[in-house]
């Protein structure tokens, strides 16, 4: 089973307040988690994403696809990151409340549908 | 058994030579390149067990004739054919062209790879492989992307070639310099990529570096006098001396005046400050010497303090005129803030708030919040520090970028700038 564990974007502005250590300390944990994942062959892909406010939204305007600046929804909840885990959904949960139980800061757990018919 | 390291570094050095003489004589770039790779990958798969052969290339170039052939017939049967008789691979003229493949093959095979009609990450992929000899899954690693998509990039790079019809020959001027210039940059590309990305998989991009200084080294073989190639060569080696001390344990980015300095490669530094001494004044002084010297002189300097900003702030003021540029405007105002103060640093800055080129790269606002910092602004600067990391595509440096904005929100003293 496939899980996507995401992280939004309001944990920027939810860090934004906390001390150079503690943020740190983030940055260690989340490096440390991700090569754990990687080593472990649990992992099948992580990334993060670049700021919402350097994003484009393309929208159908008058007859044509036009590209415009931002996506104006709420910044946090915005997709900051993710990592694509092949595991029960019990490891699944407990991954990211390693994070949460740091962060303080809520991420979501979906299960990645299936190609083939049968499960 | 033969170590694998030796054995890399031949099929290294002879993959362009094979691909150059099979293209010579054939032409059709696109499927000889196959046949190099086919060749290299049953050399990968026998010689660790066999131990290599008497003569390798000959080797390789045979069973890239055989894997030429094989393609041949299988695509079309008359071609077979004309294409089997000439292509016995024990053919004394094929041999021949082998030893003969010179200077201006490489040279040619480098162009084709670096032809303007690519986009920049073909042009790097296909170097890497046509010339560098590296595999698709080698590359693909160096990148961080899925093998399957340098693959599809190589194959639609080649076929643009193609479509393009680009010849395989090293032209006359002016032509020349400006196919150079790409190469240079190409080259430059590769190095960078290598060097800007200290997290992750740190050791697999630093192969790019080394592939990156190898290949210049190999075109500073082929071209001695050009200047800006020997230039190039200098500005890798003396940037990337620092290295080791570039980065922390944890992969977090360490800024030039914060680095612990005994730990930057001095025969690095030795070598790369020989060949610009070498150099300067023989031709037209170009961008890559110019930075190589800027880079002299940071290597040079035994402690930050000791930085000869100056002389740094002249060469960038050269460098303003020779080549141009937002991001030149942008390190001459870090050089002018060392020597005439923070502010004017600043007021240089401000000039380029309305450069298009600067819109879409957090340079312009770390820099300013670097010297806003300096200056003893701390809330403009924290503000600075903090659009910065919102704007920068490069999670090292969003880390960094976050940490200084948190530590002057918690008044901690301010720390020097980033150089």
């Amino acid at each position: 089973m496939k899980y996507m564990i995401m992280m939004f974007g309001g944990i920027g502005a939810a860090t934004q307040s906390r001390p150079p250590e503690w943020i740190a300390g983030m940055h260690e944990l989340l490096m440390n988690l991700d090569t754990e994942l990687k080593e472990s062959g649990e992992c099948v892909a992580s990334d993060a994403l670049a700021d919402p406010s350097q994003a484009k939204t393309v929208r159908f305007t008058d007859g044509a696809p036009v590209p415009t600046d931002g996506p104006f929804a709420e910044v946090k909840e915005s997709l900051a990151g993710y990592w694509i885990v092949d595991v029960n959904e019990e490891r699944a949960l407990q991954i990211a409340s390693q994070v949460v139980g740091y962060t303080e800061y809520p991420m979501e757990v979906r299960r990645i549908m299936d190609h083939s018919a049968q499960p | 058994m033969t170590g694998q390291y030796q054995i890399e570094d031949l099929l290294r050095e002879f993959a362009p030579q094979v691909l150059a003489a099979l293209v010579r004589r054939y032409g059709q770039f696109d499927a000889c390149e196959d046949a190099v790779q086919e060749a290299l990958l049953a050399a990968t798969l026998q010689w660790p067990g066999e131990g290599i052969p008497e003569r390798p290339r000959s080797w390789l170039l045979t069973v890239a004739s055989r894997a030429l052939v094989d393609a041949w017939r299988a695509s079309s049967a008359r071609r077979r054919r004309e294409t089997v008789a000439a292509l016995d691979p024990t053919d004394h003229a094929l041999a021949a062209d082998l030893a003969g493949v010179g200077r201006d093959d490489t040279l040619a095979l480098l162009l084709l790879c670096c032809h303007p009609v690519l986009s920049p990450p073909s042009q790097l992929a296909l170097t890497l492989r046509a010339v560098g000899g590296l595999t698709t899954a080698q590359i693909a690693t160096a990148f961080l992307v899925p093998e399957a998509t340098i693959a599809k990039r190589i194959v639609r790079a080649k076929q643009r070639i193609r479509d393009a019809g680009a010849r395989f020959e090293w032209p006359a001027e002016p032509l020349r310099t400006e196919r150079l210039g790409v190469v240079l940059h190409v080259l430059y590309l590769i190095f960078n990529e290598g060097y800007t990305t200290s997290s992750g998989p740190a050791l697999q991009r630093a192969d790019l570096i080394a592939e990156a200084i190898r290949l210049t080294r190999l075109l500073r073989r082929l071209l001695p006098d050009e200047a800006e190639v020997a230039g190039l060569l200098a500005l890798m080696l003396l940037t990337d001396a620092r290295r080791a001390a570039r980065t922390d344990a944890d992969g977090r980015i360490i800024p030039l005046a914060d680095q612990q300095r005994d730990l930057w490669d001095t025969a690095a530094i030795a070598e790369g400050q020989a060949i610009l001494t070498r150099t300067l004044g023989t031709g037209p002084v170009g961008p890559y010497q110019l930075q190589a010297a800027i880079a002299a002189l940071h290597d040079e300097a035994p402690a930050a303090e000791a930085t000869d900003w100056p002389q740094i702030l002249a060469l960038y003021d050269v460098l303003t005129t020779v080549a141009p540029g937002p991001v030149v405007t942008l390190s001459r105002a870090v050089a002018l803030a060392h020597v005439h103060g923070p502010r004017a640093g600043l007021a240089l800055l401000g000039t380029l708030d309305t450069d298009e080129r600067m819109a879409h790269t957090h340079r312009l606002e770390a820099v300013r919040a670097h010297l806003l910092e300096q200056a003893g602004d701390t809330i403009a600067a924290r503000d600075s520090f903090l659009l910065a990391a919102k704007m920068t595509a490069s999670l090292p440096e969003q880390r960094y970028l976050e940490l200084r904005a948190a530590r002057l929100r918690h008044s901690v003293p301010p720390a020097g700038p980033a150089g």
